[in-house]
């Protein structure tokens, strides 16, 4: 078997819900080994979610992690929490310092445990300033961060994706710099403490209007699914229960290879859409002809039309689109895994197992693999960890579950 | 491999990084280049379509002076170099010899048409590390579309969950689109990196899907899996939730104000401060405690009892007081806010960095705060500015031969 891209590399993950979990499987996806430390007594809310079928969502953060249960509240847990840090090369958390301070287990202590471990702090808004108190989810930071009310329409409410939104891009960005800072200690002999914040990362985002306001003094216009300098440009009703299809036709090669889809009606050759400034001019017309066209047809024809003939369009794909694409079946996307169905109140070893499915990364490497990994339930890993890696006898293994430690 | 000593304050090491992407990469190379990268964005002679991109200072366009191509590609070099000429080809050939990374996003194939592609490159350089940036991925019955923005929030279906539930989907602004598959690329380069530094010696290549990426953005949504458990479509919920509930941006006294509730002490916590404020007994109904999934069935109750404090309140009050009592209310800001909040300036966030066109100008670069390093410190490079360190300095071109590209329309 190819070696693994981060092989060797091995890391503690201390935190609940999205972004801190989602870089823990994209490490261990990257062939590192991810222990994640969590406590029966306290358990992820997002270990209950989705509301409909909760704990099948679990794998699509968790997959591949050695997952095993210790109550670090504990002196004994804390002790052991060390033990692990001592041989382990990264630590990431999203407990505030106050907490990890009283569990014994902040920063001076864990580089006191491993002098040269590199530390991945992640903060809600920033651990520090004058909200460094202060909670926040990543669904609610696109609007602190500025997106919800550059989308939409002029005067619309803030307009919302249904997500955790800015916790992805925190998830995404740890990566990069956990793995630099480790090629840094490994070249330089230099270890890293870094902070990010799901705040930040929705406000680096928010890109060329940072500068906009600087320069002009101005907010960016909201301008919906139009374009500033395309037209037709957006969602247009198709046949079907909440079906759009949207179309982005650039320059007037592609508007000529769009009204010859059409089969050239007239309106297309009228002088108000001619060019690409006059169709911007006369968008509210524009659209409307557009969609007196597509929602004859389902959004999969419009799509497969307007694309043989080279013009960017794609349905708004549904949940039951993209579970059945081809597309996304042929790169082996989605996958089958178990998962646990969690149930508040009863200990995670008595939860049943169910069938749900998860993704693969979004990326392929041509020389190491990327893995998928298999799906363990919390504490299913307590024999290698506490056994094989630290050395613990099964004695007193069982006298810690019994103390209610390795819990 | 990097020497011992060049990392100067920066997270990464000088690595060259050959940047040959458009909209869909381009923050993937400004994440390297602010980590301490070596990036050379490779440029046509007649400029990046990115410098056309407003917007402008003063609504003036000028190559030199687009805030998105400024925004994009501090802390790089540029080049020009007409990939669609032999000797342009050849030039790139020579430099992608010594090069660690090549990023690009170009149409799937062109590349290998052009004779660059990885299996050409990696030859002479077995070290090099490629990644490919597409709106479907390299591979499957997708891979020729055309894409844009627009058509990336729609395939993957992150519009679908984006808007109100009675109106058609609607994209996130900002080109967020762009934002997963180039932050995903530079996982992978990061990682492809350290084994080849670390561990083999060996480069190779990436192939990031940008739809793929967008739809992990989304993840706890999870459509596919409620599809394939209750054949039903997740769809849009204005500012609401289908994980946190309550979740959103409600009215107030002088704008908006955010707010959600997880935790089963959190919602204690809100229902005895909107039954403090109104008086309202219904609030502290036992049905409504515990998780999210107890309130689902409750919303519009919960909702109009919320409406009906959260009207008493100005956004700033709601925000500093619902946090002390360990409650997540946020702002809803606009980018004139993020720029004055005190909180980002304490987290470092900013660097100002001077540019002969706009003068200086706070740019976002400190997606990390650390006492270890700190990001670079350069503006966005002038079309072609490196041509001659590169090309006769390291290439080891004449004035004379250089003169001859010029006119031939090669750089």
């Amino acid at each position: 078997m190819a070696k693994r891209a981060l092989e060797g590399i091995r890391i503690v993950e201390l935190g609940p819900y999205v972004a801190l979990p989602l870089t823990g499987r994209i490490l261990a996806s990257l062939g590192a080994e991810v222990i994640k430390v969590e406590t029966n007594k306290v358990l992820d809310e997002m270990a209950f979610i989705p509301a409909w079928s909760k704990g099948a969502g679990q794998p699509d953060y968790q997959r591949h992690k050695k997952r095993i249960t210790l109550d670090v509240r504990t002196d004994e847990g804390k002790d052991l929490l060390l033990r692990l840090l001592a041989v382990s090369d990264v630590f990431m958390t999203n407990f505030r310092r106050n907490i990890l301070s009283r569990w014994g287990v902040d920063f001076p202590e864990v580089r006191a445990a491993r002098p040269d471990i590199v530390i991945m702090w992640q903060t809600g808004l920033g651990g520090n300033g004058p909200y460094y108190t202060y909670k926040s989810f990543g669904i609610l930071v696109q609007h602190m961060s500025g997106v919800s009310l550059m989308s939409g329409s002029p005067g619309s409410p803030p307009v919302a994706v249904n997500t955790s939104y800015s916790d992805y891009h925190t998830g995404v960005f740890q990566p990069t710099a956990i793995i630099a800072a480790l090629m840094r200690r490994g070249m330089q002999g230099k270890t890293a403490t870094m902070e990010s914040s799901i705040f930040r990362s929705g406000a680096v985002t928010a890109g060329p209007a940072i500068l906009d306001y600087q320069l002009n003094n101005r907010l960016p216009e909201r301008r919906d699914n139009r374009d500033s300098s395309a037209a037709p440009h957006g969602v247009y009703r198709c046949q079907g229960d909440d079906r759009y299809c949207a179309i982005s036709v650039e320059g007037d090669e592609q508007w000529a290879a769009f009204c010859h889809v059409l089969g050239n009606p007239a309106w297309t050759q009228e002088l108000r859409f001619s060019t690409a400034f006059a169709r911007l001019n006369n968008q509210d017309e524009l659209d409307r002809m557009v969609g007196e066209w597509t929602i004859q047809l389902t959004s999969k024809k419009v799509m497969d039309t307007l694309q043989q003939a080279g013009v960017p369009a794609s349905i708004v794909s549904q949940g039951q689109d993209l579970h059945d694409s081809e597309h996304l079946k042929a790169r082996d996307f989605y996958r089958e895994t178990n998962y646990y169905v969690a149930e508040r109140g009863t200990h995670a070893s008595q939860w049943d197992e169910g069938p749900s499915l998860s993704w693969s990364m979004p990326f392929n490497m041509s020389k190491t693999p990327v893995e998928f990994g298999n799906y363990s339930n919390i504490g299913e890993d307590n024999s290698y960890v506490f056994g094989d890696l630290l050395g613990l006898s099964p004695t007193e293994i069982a006298r810690l579950s019994e103390r209610e430690v390795i819990y | 491999m990097p020497s011992q000593t060049s990392y100067g304050d920066n997270l990464i090491a000088p690595c060259r990084v050959l940047d040959l992407t458009d909209d869909k990469g381009v923050f993937c190379t400004k994440l390297l280049a602010d980590y301490g990268a070596d990036v050379v964005r490779v440029e046509p002679p007649s400029g990046d379509p990115g410098r056309s991109k407003g917007p402008f200072p003063n609504d003036e366009p000028g190559m030199e002076s687009s805030a998105y191509y400024l925004f994009y590609n501090t802390n790089k070099r540029s080049i020009t170099l007409n990939l669609e000429t032999s000797l342009g080809r050849s030039i790139f050939k020579q430099l992608a010899e010594t090069a660690d990374v090549v990023v690009e996003s170009l149409p799937v194939g062109y590349l290998k048409n052009l004779g660059l592609d990885y299996e050409s490159l990696s030859g002479s350089n077995p070290g090099l590390v490629m990644a490919s940036i597409s709106p479907f991925g390299q591979t499957g019955p997708w891979k020729d579309l055309k894409s844009s923005d627009l058509i990336a929030m729609a395939a993957s279906g992150y519009m679908q969950i984006t808007g109100e539930p009675d109106q058609p989907p609607v994209r996130q602004g900002n080109e967020q689109s762009h934002f997963p598959g180039a932050q995903y690329a530079a996982v992978a380069i990061m990682a492809a990196l350290y084994h080849r530094d670390m561990l083999s010696g060996e480069g190779q290549y990436i192939d990031v899907s940008q739809q793929e990426a967008l739809i992990t953005f989304y993840t706890d949504a999870h459509p596919a899996l409620a599809w394939m458990q209750m054949e039903q479509n997740v769809t849009r919920v204005g500012t609401n939730s289908t994980l946190v509930i309550p979740l959103g941006a409600y009215p107030c006294q002088d704008g908006w104000i955010s707010a959600g509730v997880i935790t089963p002490r959190e919602w204690d916590s809100l229902a005895q401060w909107i039954y403090e404020v109104t008086g309202n007994e219904e609030i502290l109904n036992e049905k409504y405690k515990g998780g999210n999934q107890e309130r689902a069935p409750h919303m519009d109750v919960i909702t109009a009892l919320f409406l009906e404090f959260s009207a008493r309140f100005t956004a700033d009050e709601l925000f500093h007081q619902g946090q002390k009592r360990n409650l997540v209310f946020l702002p809803v800001n606009d980018v004139s806010d993020l720029l004055h909040d005190t909180q980002l300036d304490a987290s470092h966030l900013w660097t100002e960095l001077n540019h002969d066109q706009t003068g200086v100008l706070k740019y976002p670069l400190g997606i990390f705060d650390s006492e270890d390093f700190a990001p670079a410190q350069s503006a966005a490079p002038s079309l072609g500015q490196d041509n001659q360190s590169i090309y006769e300095g390291e290439l080891g071109l004449t004035a004379q031969e250089m003169a001859g590209l010029r006119s031939a329309r090669v750089i």
